[in-house]
């Protein structure tokens, strides 16, 4: 048994690392968190046209994720209803049904149950094929191009859900007029470590930046003015957001270029600025290009261009699913240089990923001692220097990028849904912190 | 039963690869290859699917249930497990329109004929 309350305690800055390696906690996690919460599935772009599959992960589920006739996207649980078996094995692809590989169970691809082998002879017309349909999730919502889904009917709408990490997320998702596109094809792993190490860094941590990728940055940037860059912006201002168990943190650049992509996309940018001014503001857009995490396991790096969920495997170990995102229609010089700064640093063997994975599955070993596991972490970094819309940045906002402010709102949401509060509970709590947080402000 | 001509739809109202069902008893279905239009029974013989909903390639039709694969110019199985081809109907396109004509008699006698052993020609 575990109670939440003495091991993380966020208001505190403390967390007891039995939350990375407890496999009762894991447990919990997987009913309490993952089957609770909006998870991501797909990107528009990955089911071009009607019968457009993937297959991807909800937590530990295997889900199926489909374009249907009407454009609409449907997900159900690819695990047929007879024994359980893969109803797909195939990554993605565009089908017209999907029939079980083992006794040949088939379903259209709305999921539901359109013929079972021989069911005359061994069934005796019996099967009431409308009743044995895979489990489909209730609800999904498409978000500028983003489906999310959730199994948990009374989890608030995505965008309640999203609070004001929207107006972050927005400086990804809504940077252009024709949108994104996602390189076709997960790039996936596997690293030992618990997904919650990732998923905190990539809200709340730039502070491993100048000393994690110290020498990354020294072999891979030739240029100076990017290596200046790259030095200033992290010895000017920046800032953080949390709210909603999400996180975002970034510096303030003075300018949309240079970019880390090289030359070749800058010029595309530049042609682009009005644009993107005009979509996000001028403040937003050069602002918020940094670390990001939607609660609680999807995150991306818009500096990077690399998307991912951090999907759980246990405890100990995490299936890192992750994309190149791209504008769509950019020129093909500026695409393949945006691919190219991906791969050199956020991809299996990317500079700054191995640093990344390097030290979250050290973290794990460390943990593997059983004094290790006792012995609390210290989270608090920023603590008390909270502050509420700075500059016109709606949330909770802190004044540096050097905080852990997010980090301690993920776990504070983590352990609102690990204690078993209903999401009416959880509105509540966080409304009366929000009231407290203005009032100390002003 | 009816031998006469019936309109089934437009031809724009089927796109290359596609197929669109008749709700007749049993159904038929009109494919379309490329520019040519073809009206076989709508039901793959192996297992109970609609075919409307299958694949359609090179005047052929695959099942995605398991597979099973037709000629759509004679309805004989190209590929297993269906083991019994599809019955074709007439099928005419005058203007923008489609008509068929499933006449079952006509069916019956084509069996007649392959149970004995007379010769249908595959794709």
């Amino acid at each position: 048994m575990f109670d939440i309350a003495d091991l993380v305690q966020p208001d505190k800055g403390l967390i007891d690392p039995s939350i990375y390696t407890d496999p009762e906690i894991y447990q919990a996690e997987l009913a309490n968190v993952f089957a609770r919460s909006w998870l991501f599935l797909a990107h528009d772009s990955q089911l071009p046209k009607k019968g457009s599959f993937l297959q991807t992960y909800m937590a530990e589920d295997p889900v199926l994720v489909v374009r249907q006739r009407d454009g609409s996207v449907k997900a159900f649980l690819n695990q047929c209803r007879h024994r359980g078996m893969r109803i797909c094995r195939a990554d993605e692809g565009v089908a017209k049904a999907f029939t079980c590989s083992y006794h040949g169970w088939a379903y259209n691809i709305a999921g539901e149950l359109v013929n079972v082998p021989m069911e005359d002879r061994a069934y005796h017309n019996e099967i009431d094929k409308s009743q044995w349909g895979p489990r489909q999730v209730p609800r999904i919502h498409n978000y500028k191009g983003f489906y999310f889904g959730t199994w948990d009917d009374e989890a608030p709408s995505f965008e309640e859900y999203l609070g004001d990490m929207a107006w972050y997320f927005d400086a990804m998702a809504d940077r252009y007029d024709d949108g994104l596109e996602l390189v076709p094809g997960a790039t996936k792993w596997v690293i030992d470590a618990n997904w919650k190490f990732a998923a905190e860094q990539f809200a709340s941590d730039m502070y491993h930046v100048p000393i994690s990728h110290s020498s990354g940055f020294v072999a891979l940037f030739d240029d100076p003015e990017i290596r200046a860059l790259a030095a200033g912006a992290l010895a000017a201002p920046g800032r953080q957001f949390s709210g909603n168990g999400h996180g975002s943190g970034f510096g303030l650049r003075p300018d949309l270029v240079p970019d880390p992509a090289g030359p070749d996309f800058d010029a595309f940018l530049i042609e682009r600025r009005e644009e993107i001014y005009r979509r996000l503001g001028e403040q937003r857009a050069l602002a918020v290009y940094g670390h990001n995490t939607v609660f609680p396991n999807f995150s991306w790096l818009a500096t990077n261009n690399t998307m991912r969920v951090w999907h759980p495997r246990g405890p100990g170990r995490i299936e890192v699913w992750s994309w190149a995102y791209l504008p769509k229609n950019a020129p093909e010089e500026a695409k393949r240089a945006s691919r190219l700064n991906t791969v050199r640093t956020f991809s299996p063997a990317g500079v700054f990923e191995t640093d990344d994975g390097e030290n979250w599955t050290e973290v794990q070993q460390v943990l593997r001692g059983h004094i290790a596991r006792q012995t609390t972490f210290n989270a608090q970094m920023g603590l008390g220097h909270e502050q509420r819309d700075l500059d016109g940045m709606p949330g909770r906002t802190a004044g540096d990028m050097f905080t852990e402010m997010a980090g301690r709102g993920m776990y504070q949401r983590w352990a609102d849904l690990m204690s078993g509060l209903s999401w009416q509970e959880i509105a509540e709590l966080d409304k009366r912190r929000r009231e407290q947080e203005e009032a100390k402000q002003s | 039963m009816s031998t006469s001509w019936i309109r089934a739809c437009g031809i724009d109202d089927i796109d290359d690869g596609e197929a669109f069902r008749l709700d007749t008893v049993p159904p038929v279905s009109v494919f379309r290859s490329g520019d040519e239009f073809f009206c076989l029974d709508d039901t793959c013989t192996h297992e109970d699917y609609s075919l409307a909903d299958s694949w359609v390639e090179d005047c052929t039709v695959e099942c995605p249930l398991h597979q099973a694969k037709f000629c759509l110019r004679t309805g004989a199985v190209l590929a297993q497990p269906a083991t019994r081809p599809l019955a074709t109907h007439e099928i005419k396109v005058e203007g923008t329109d489609i008509y068929v004509r499933i006449d079952r008699e006509r069916e019956e006698h084509r069996e007649e004929e392959h149970r004995e052993g007379a010769h249908h020609g595959a794709a």
